[in-house]
């Protein structure tokens, strides 16, 4: 490799890669060489996902600031409507959500409101299936994203994580997207790893599990020679999230540190078309309003820094993020200053292709269904736009025969 | 694949946590039916387990202040004892001679999935683990009253702040729906009844006692899948457990974790008749007891915790003696297990969750740090001409792959590697 192109390399990931007597040059040459050899052509759409585990109270997200119910449904957890953001006559962001209300006002951000699926369902693992699975009628094991993958060649870098565990959604019937871990990847090296790659070849006498099982360690060594030494360094440690309210319906705690990693490395031309990643404590049952707030705010820095980081890069116009929860919550406050499990919230859908604005209906405080806000836009027709207009691929093959569309897309 | 191999491959490693050396061995020629009765049958004492000192936990008390002079050794004390909790349970699971009732106990603590980092105090933790032992194997009503009055159920699902001024339902939705009868087995106006039902818990923080306020109870009747009465907990613990559909529920929960995670439940599967007295030692037996214990199809991911228990058992190691405890506790965090930490009510996830590359790499590095601590001497006393073939009997594996076998042979002369190999092939990793 030529020095300028290593030095160019080295500029783009420096801040997570220790270079210097300690670093690995040899295998960072292996990753750069990688990155270099076969990175994802330009101009490619790029979707990073945020997953906000827990039920994300979509009221106090985008809040209708001037409906008297709002305040009245709430006193204790609704905020005053002169700290909130306002988006137009109607509506206003979290007081928190400053970075991504700059965002809105350069048009970049498209919130689609009242988003759901029919027959709410109000646990979270189910709901969280159904969003991840794309499928809310019938149960069915793959993720829509998985099934996308299902219809591409064989790539482990095609749709990638972070976090040691997979999320359903890049699960499919016969493909599957790789996880990556934050503290980064150490290797096997010498004899063991010959070894280990004799291990994960496949067997005919291998059941699903173990084939399963078998790849996993395959792709490992795929993964580990394009982009593990940009892994290698731990990413600086996140401020403290609130674990204590809203934290036992998952997700990880550090969204700004994954965003931070998946940044670096589509600056440094890893071939992946979907990132993945998440934010728990959601689940306000009790003291939610600074809770939330905190989550909201780490939520919008960090698309805010994300983006930001994208403009120093060829990327900045490819990058589309999406963000959603498995349900909002509902329209009345409990005892504890909290709410309960609820149906419909709003999606946001941030970048620099989008077009801003709102999408679907505000859901009515007046007319609720069985006490709870209604869905006023199926999220398969937001599914079914990233699909086509971003991944380029028929929606069907994935969502079967869907006719909704939003075109939030310029 | 030979059956008798399987099942009593299946017994060893989803009834129990493994074979030590030479258990599985002499399993297989004691055959299938002994095997089982013996798997099945709690011994009164077990000597294993008992060797191994329960933890002095003590109530902590009150946070102290931030930058107080006490607060130093108020989080030193905090730490120490959530650690000696956790090494506690790995080494019961480990050294116990009778693997059956440790693994419902662990069963439970992934059903009733209470995580420790809301909790913060390991007391109220320990109590709630005592409960789901005793009861591991009794009856299911009996558990769900005393898990009612845990205090860190409780306190996990906010049930000390709901009053009858405003219910806060996540206690009750999740009594329905993740521990007694399933979802979509209740309606909306259920959850809200369910939840002015459970009103008026009150928990102490640091001890876990609960008591009830009769103030902030709803003492007026509610009406609750069709019955309409004034429930206590006890009441409402034997109106759930006794519906049809907390037999089906249960048959599929021990479905999911001892059958199979990704097929699904056959309607004549048998752990729901042996359900019928609510006896979980009835369900159970039952499950061992069933065709599909010999059906090929229903392999099972090892759980993190359950691959590294087989692990130590096999290597003869016990885990509060690794060094370092902290490293443990990192390993296992890293595969995203930790006993006492699941990440959320619904408890851990299973099967192909386990298998990202991620894991497949964290997996290399736990078993090359679990085999330098191990003298392998079950492994080095087994001729290295028959090591690749008798290897399978040491683990308790049904049968190796012509792939692993190769990788095996490879490795014979160096023992470290061959265990590292055998730990981490999928046959290993996976339940056959």
């Amino acid at each position: 490799m030529d020095t300028l192109t290593r030095r160019r390399f080295l500029k783009l990931t420096s801040g997570t890669v220790a270079v210097g007597a300690t670093a690995n040059l040899l295998s960072f040459d292996q990753i750069a060489q990688a990155a270099i050899n076969r990175p994802l052509p330009a101009g490619t759409p790029i979707l990073v996902i945020i997953t906000l585990y827990g039920g994300n109270d979509g009221l106090n997200t985008v809040i209708p600031f001037k409906d008297p119910i709002y305040f009245s449904s709430r006193p204790e957890i609704s905020y005053k409507a002169e700290t909130m953001l306002a988006l137009d006559a109607d509506l206003a962001l979290n007081p928190s959500m400053g970075g991504i209300k700059s965002l809105w006002d350069q048009k970049k951000v498209a919130i689609i409101r009242g988003v759901g699926y029919p027959k709410p369902d109000r646990s979270h693992f189910s709901s969280m299936a159904k969003w991840q699975t794309g499928s809310p009628e019938r149960n069915i094991s793959s993720g829509w994203l998985g099934r996308w993958l299902d219809s591409q060649p064989e790539d482990p870098m095609l749709a990638i994580s972070l976090g040691s565990v997979l999320p359903p959604l890049l699960a499919g019937t016969k493909l599957s997207g790789s996880a990556l871990p934050l503290g980064g990847l150490v290797i096997p090296k010498g004899i063991l790893a010959d070894q280990c790659t004799q291990l994960s070849k496949s067997s005919r006498s291998d059941s699903k599990l173990m084939a399963a099982a078998a790849t996993s360690m395959r792709n490992l060594f795929n993964l580990s020679t394009s982009v593990q030494p940009v892994l290698a360094s731990p990413a600086p440690v996140a401020p403290d999230l609130p674990t204590i309210n809203g934290g036992n319906a998952g997700g990880d705690s550090n969204l700004s540190q994954q965003l931070d990693v998946v940044a670096k490395l589509i600056a440094a031309g890893s071939p992946t078309k979907i990132w993945s990643v998440s934010l728990g404590g959601f689940d306000t049952h009790a003291n939610e309003a600074n809770a939330q707030a905190a989550l909201l705010g780490v939520v919008s820095a960090s698309i805010f820094r994300f983006l930001n980081q994208m403009k120093s890069t060829t990327r900045l116009n490819d990058v589309t993020v999406m963000v959603y929860s498995e349900f909002g919550r509902r329209v009345r406050g409990n005892a504890s200053q909290g709410t309960d499990h609820g149906t419909s919230g709003p999606m946001f859908l941030i970048g620099e292709k989008v077009k801003g604005g709102f999408y679907g209906d505000q859901p009515s405080l007046a007319k609720l269904v069985d006490g709870d806000l209604a869905v006023t836009t199926d999220f398969r027709d937001v599914y079914a736009t990233v699909l086509e207009s971003i991944l380029k691929s028929p929606a069907e093959k994935t969502l079967g025969k869907w006719a909704g569309r939003t075109s939030f897309l310029t | 694949m030979n059956i008798q191999r399987l099942e009593i491959s299946r017994l060893f490693h989803r009834f129990a946590f493994g074979p030590r050396p030479g258990e599985y061995a002499q399993a297989l020629s004691d055959g299938l039916s002994l095997t089982r009765t013996r798997f099945l049958t709690i011994p009164t004492v077990d000597t294993g387990a008992a060797s191994v000192k329960e933890p002095e936990i003590t109530n902590l008390g009150k946070r102290p202040a931030p930058n107080s002079a006490e607060i130093v050794p108020f989080n030193v004390a905090l730490r120490y004892q959530r650690e000696q909790l956790v090494l506690w349970w790995l080494d019961r699971m480990a050294l116990g001679d009778h693997g059956l009732s440790e693994r419902m106990t662990w069963f439970w603590h992934g059903h009733w999935a209470t995580s420790i980092q809301k909790i913060d105090y390991p007391l109220p933790m320990l109590d709630q683990n005592r409960v789901l032992r005793t009861n591991a194997l009794g009856s299911f009503n009996t558990m769900t009253k005393a898990m009612l009055n845990n205090g860190a159920l409780q306190f996990w699902l906010d049930g000390q702040d709901n009053t009858a001024k405003a219910p806060n339902e996540n206690l009750g939705r999740e009594l329905m729906e993740l521990f007694v009868l399933g979802v979509n087995r209740y309606s909306e106006d259920d959850v809200k009844a369910i939840a002015r039902a459970l009103t008026g818990y009150q928990v102490d923080r640091n001890s876990g006692a609960v008591s009830i306020n009769q103030k902030r109870r709803d003492t007026n009747p509610v009406t609750l899948l069709g019955t309409s009465a004034v429930f206590t907990g006890d009441s409402l613990s034997d109106f759930l457990v006794a519906r049809d559909d907390c037999a089906t529920f249960i048959a599929e929960r021990l479905w999911y974790r001892f059958i199979s995670s990704n097929e699904t439940m056959p309607v004549d599967f048998a752990a729901k008749a042996g359900f019928t007295d609510r006896t979980i030692a009835g369900a159970v037996n039952a499950v061992a007891s069933d065709a599909v214990m010999s059906n090929e199809k229903f392999a099972m991911v090892k759980a993190p915790v359950e691959w590294f228990i087989s692990a130590c058992r096999a290597l003869e190691l016990t885990p509060s003696q690794l060094k370092t405890p902290g490293q443990l506790v990192n390993n296992l965090d890293k595969l995203g297990q930790v006993p006492f930490a699941p990440p959320n009510v619904g408890g851990w996830p299973a099967g192909e969750a386990w298998l990202s590359s991620a894991s497949a790499q964290y997996r290399i590095t736990f078993a090359k740090w679990l085999v330098k601590q191990s003298s392998l001497s079950a492994l080095t006393n087994i001729p290295a001409g028959s090591r690749v073939i008798k290897s399978a009997d040491w683990l308790g594996v049904a049968e190796w792959s012509p792939r692993t076998k190769s990788a095996l042979r490879a490795s014979i002369n160096d023992p470290a590697q061959f265990a590292v190999l055998a730990l981490c092939s999928p046959e290993y990793i996976v339940n056959a």
